[in-house]
């Protein structure tokens, strides 16, 4: 059917104006009203997920994919720059679950911000986010794909600086652009080395070209760029400082969105990765250690949203064991799962942290089961969803992935860790419910605590049929590219169950112990895990003061110092003089000195009449 | 008589711009361009000196820099232009009280106060000097341990990888004698077959 690209052509466009036009009417109103933001931005973005089922569906059904190339930007000699936009499996299937929970948290975002002066912009803010986020999803060439990553980068910066006045959130922003531009280092070298070598930024020429070249150098770049964004080990401590934002900031970019745009670029590149052993050990590796190391970090926070922070990094850590498997199609379908009870785990987060008079410290909570029903219960749902639950979202993903590290022939020890990673996301998801359901309540009965709020309840409910519906919804309806494995052993099968039992148990029994023994000192490995593994205080310390040292050193001192004095005045001082005491000190008056300056002269003359 | 000559006004006017300026009559907009200065920044006497040798020059330079006598220490005399600047304790901004009133509360500092040779390293986004609950070098073993033994196990993981036992394809009926064309008066070979 011919009409089906242009309906799907049509429909992506609508969805695109859809987004796009609030940025513009709000710069001809010259002032907006105090809903300016749900009747405009909120409902934008709620049409423009309708407009985008559209696709959705009609790709479900017929299988079409697009590439849509609408404009020549830039061609210099051989090399084209256009704006081109795929709609494939990833793009058709990302953006309208963007858009849903985007659509969620603004309508949360327009509670929890009620009291910000600046609403507004700060829904501008979010909408730009996500017209970026668009641009990198669906972009069919490196240099789109490069505008929405910087695109995102910044606005992470401008919201999770928000309440700009506060020094740790400014600290926050300041190191969330930081950590990610060492990642942006390795996607520039990526891309000049594609300009180069390739010859072109556009996807389908690239993977062509690329069969018979080298390409350790341009992935080691792009997994780089993958480490900076989603937060992987090495490049991680952003993610939990980005808590400093307002929730509504935590729950989309730095869990659903932008903290995936690294893996999902992994994803869309992975045609190139698919036949290069080195880069997919790397991946391997590096997720393993990523997965492990903040799942340990998880483990003994206090405060709610750094925990969830952390499990965020885990499960990233876990999208890029995926890849390294090579299985790109069960990270993207891990990154879709994630979202929705990613973004729900932080919604109720907020709603908690609001009923409890912006209090983040689970141990000062307890007993809100019964206080705060609704969010409770979505908050079981999404950590249950986490932790790979049956026949709940994250349960199709995490599952799938699980047995595809079974059955695949990988590094013993990567395999080792992410199971240990997948049982211990099964106990700090156990102790953040233990603290924030259960039990007694341990904060001030005079905080306001009342849920009864449709701006609350809609978009959780939206996120909980997200979470219980989406996986199934997502494995139904398209069939894996690559054939998964079938047939194995019970125990194999049944690994990700046994685990993810085997760390609730546990975790349960520690719980218990908690109500009965008394506290006592901690332990070196409490203090590893609490701190982060030393790993920002170290590298926060050392190298800024080492390089900031140097730098102030070398500039106001040893510049002047070398110029002005020791390659003129005081070295040739110290040379004179040196000189002149050896002059003067060898005619002093010693035979032993002559006789010894005799000889020395003697046998240079003999040597020199001999050769 | 002679028609008047046209005179260049510009000109005139800028003859006595320039000798006004040159005899340094401060008067007009000579005074306006040359004598209007800021009441803030540093006056020449606030201005960092020379190495203070004697107790004089020690108390002099303690008061130009805010600083009681007893607690004044300026660098080493090495040669490496510090002059007469205190050397002020290596602590950052974050170290200091975030309860206590002060004159600027984001930067931690009271209005007068001396600022360190090396503030812009001190302050609240860049180095923290708290202490720790552990110390420097437990931290640094502890961590860069952990990284060693990460790594040293994932050298083993890829020395001794973990996949599923498989084996060559195993045919029914004698590796499929008959339907190779094996010759069915003769009695086929016996094939043994393992159970995985």
């Amino acid at each position: 059917m011919p009409s089906l690209h242009i309906i799907l052509t049509t429909s992506f466009i609508i969805t695109l104006v859809i987004l796009i036009s609030p940025v513009f009417t709000s710069i001809l109103y010259k002032s907006l009203n105090r809903n300016w933001h749900t009747h405009h931005i909120k409902t934008a973005v709620k049409m423009a997920f309708f407009t985008s089922l559209l696709p959705l569906f009609l790709h479900h059904h017929t299988g079409t994919e697009l590439t849509i190339t609408n404009l020549h930007w830039m061609n210099i000699m051989t090399f084209d720059i256009n704006t081109s936009f795929k709609l494939d499996h990833l793009s058709i299937t990302f953006v309208p679950i963007a858009l849903y929970v985007t659509w969620a948290i603004l309508e949360f975002a327009s509670w929890y911000m009620k009291s910000d002066p600046n609403i507004n912009q700060f829904f501008k803010f979010l909408l730009i986010f996500l017209i970026a986020m668009v641009t990198l999803v669906t972009a069919n060439n490196m240099f789109q794909l490069f505008i929405g990553w910087e695109g995102v980068g910044i606005m992470s910066f401008l919201l999770i600086g928000w309440w700009w006045a506060r020094a740790d959130a400014n600290t926050a922003a300041l190191q969330a652009v930081l950590y990610k531009g060492v990642g942006d280092v390795g996607l520039i070298f990526t891309l000049g080395w594609m300009a180069t070598n390739l010859n072109s930024w556009e996807m389908q020429q690239m993977y062509i070209t690329a069969k018979s070249l080298d390409m350790n150098a341009p992935l080691i770049g792009l997994i780089l760029a993958a480490t900076g964004k989603s937060a992987q080990f090495g490049l991680h401590p952003w993610l939990p400082s980005a808590m400093e934002g307002p929730t509504p900031v935590s729950a989309l970019l730095h869990s659903s969105t932008m903290v995936v745009a690294g893996i999902f670029l992994l994803v869309r590149l992975s045609p190139l990765m698919q036949d290069n052993p080195f880069a997919l050990t790397t991946c391997l590796i590096l997720g393993a250690l990523t997965t492990l190391f903040t799942t340990i970090c998880a483990l003994t926070q206090n405060d709610i949203k750094k925990i969830i922070a952390f499990s965020t990094s885990s499960q990233s850590g876990l999208m890029m064991v995926t890849i390294g498997l090579n299985q790109p199609y069960l990270a993207f379908l891990h990154i879709c799962t994630h979202a929705f009870f990613k973004a729900m785990l932080f919604l109720c987060s907020g709603v908690i942290i609001h009923a409890l008079n912006n209090e983040q410290d689970i141990r000062k909570m307890g007993g809100l089961l019964y206080l705060i029903p609704t969010t409770t219960s979505c908050l079981t749902i999404g950590s249950l969803a986490l932790m790979g639950t049956p026949f709940l979202a994250g349960f199709f993903s995490k599952d799938a992935i699980i047995e595809a590290l079974n059955n695949s022939y990988l590094n013993a020890w990567a395999l080792a860790l992410t199971l240990l990673a997948t049982s211990l996301t099964a106990a700090y998801s156990l102790r953040m419910i233990f603290f924030v359901n259960m039990n007694f309540p341990r904060f001030p009965a005079l905080s306001p605590i009342n849920e009864n709020i449709k701006s609350i309840t809609n978009p959780l409910k939206r996120l909980a049929w997200g979470t219980i519906l989406a996986g199934d919804l997502m494995t139904c309806a398209v069939l894996p590219p690559k054939p998964p494995m079938l047939s194995m052993p019970p125990y194999i099968k049944l690994t990700a169950l046994v685990i993810t039992i085997l760390g609730l148990t546990i975790a349960l029994e520690l719980a218990l112990f908690t109500n009965k023994q008394r506290p006592y000192m901690p332990k070196q490995y409490f203090y590893f895990s609490t701190m982060l593994g030393y790993y920002p205080t170290i590298m926060h310390r050392f190298f800024p003061y080492t390089f900031l040292k140097l730098s102030q050193t070398i500039g106001t001192m040893t510049i002047d110092q070398t110029w002005l004095e020791k390659t003129g005045p005081k070295t040739i001082t110290s040379l004179n003089l040196s000189l002149a005491t050896t002059t003067s000190n060898i005619q002093k008056g010693m035979m032993k000195t002559f006789l010894s300056l005799f000889f020395t002269t003697l046998m240079i003359i003999i040597l020199l009449n001999y050769y | 008589m002679l028609p008047e000559q046209p005179v260049n006004m510009a000109g005139v006017v800028f003859r006595r711009w320039a000798r006004a300026l040159s005899n340094g009559n401060r008067s007009g907009i000579s005074a306006f361009l040359l004598g209007n200065r800021a009441a803030s920044g540093m006056t020449k006497d606030s201005l960092p000196g020379s190495y203070p040798k004697t107790p004089e020059e020690r108390a002099a330079a303690a008061k130009k820099y805010n600083i009681r006598v007893e607690d004044y220490e300026p660098y080493p005399d090495r040669g490496e232009g510090f002059g007469d600047y205190p050397k002020l304790p290596e602590r950052s901004q974050s170290e200091r009280d975030p309860w206590y009133q002060w004159d600027h509360p984001d930067l931690r500092r009271n209005w007068g106060e001396p600022m360190h040779w090396d503030f812009d390293a001190y302050i609240r986004n860049r180095v923290d000097t708290s202490p720790s609950p552990v110390s420097w070098s437990s931290m640094s073993k502890q961590l860069f341990g952990f990284i060693g033994f990460m790594l040293l196990m994932f050298y083993l993981g890829e020395k001794f990888p973990s996949y599923q036992p498989v084996a060559p394809k195993q045919y029914p009926y004698n590796d499929l004698y008959l339907e190779r064309g094996g010759d069915p008066d003769k009695q086929p070979e016996e094939v043994k077959h393992y159970e995985i």
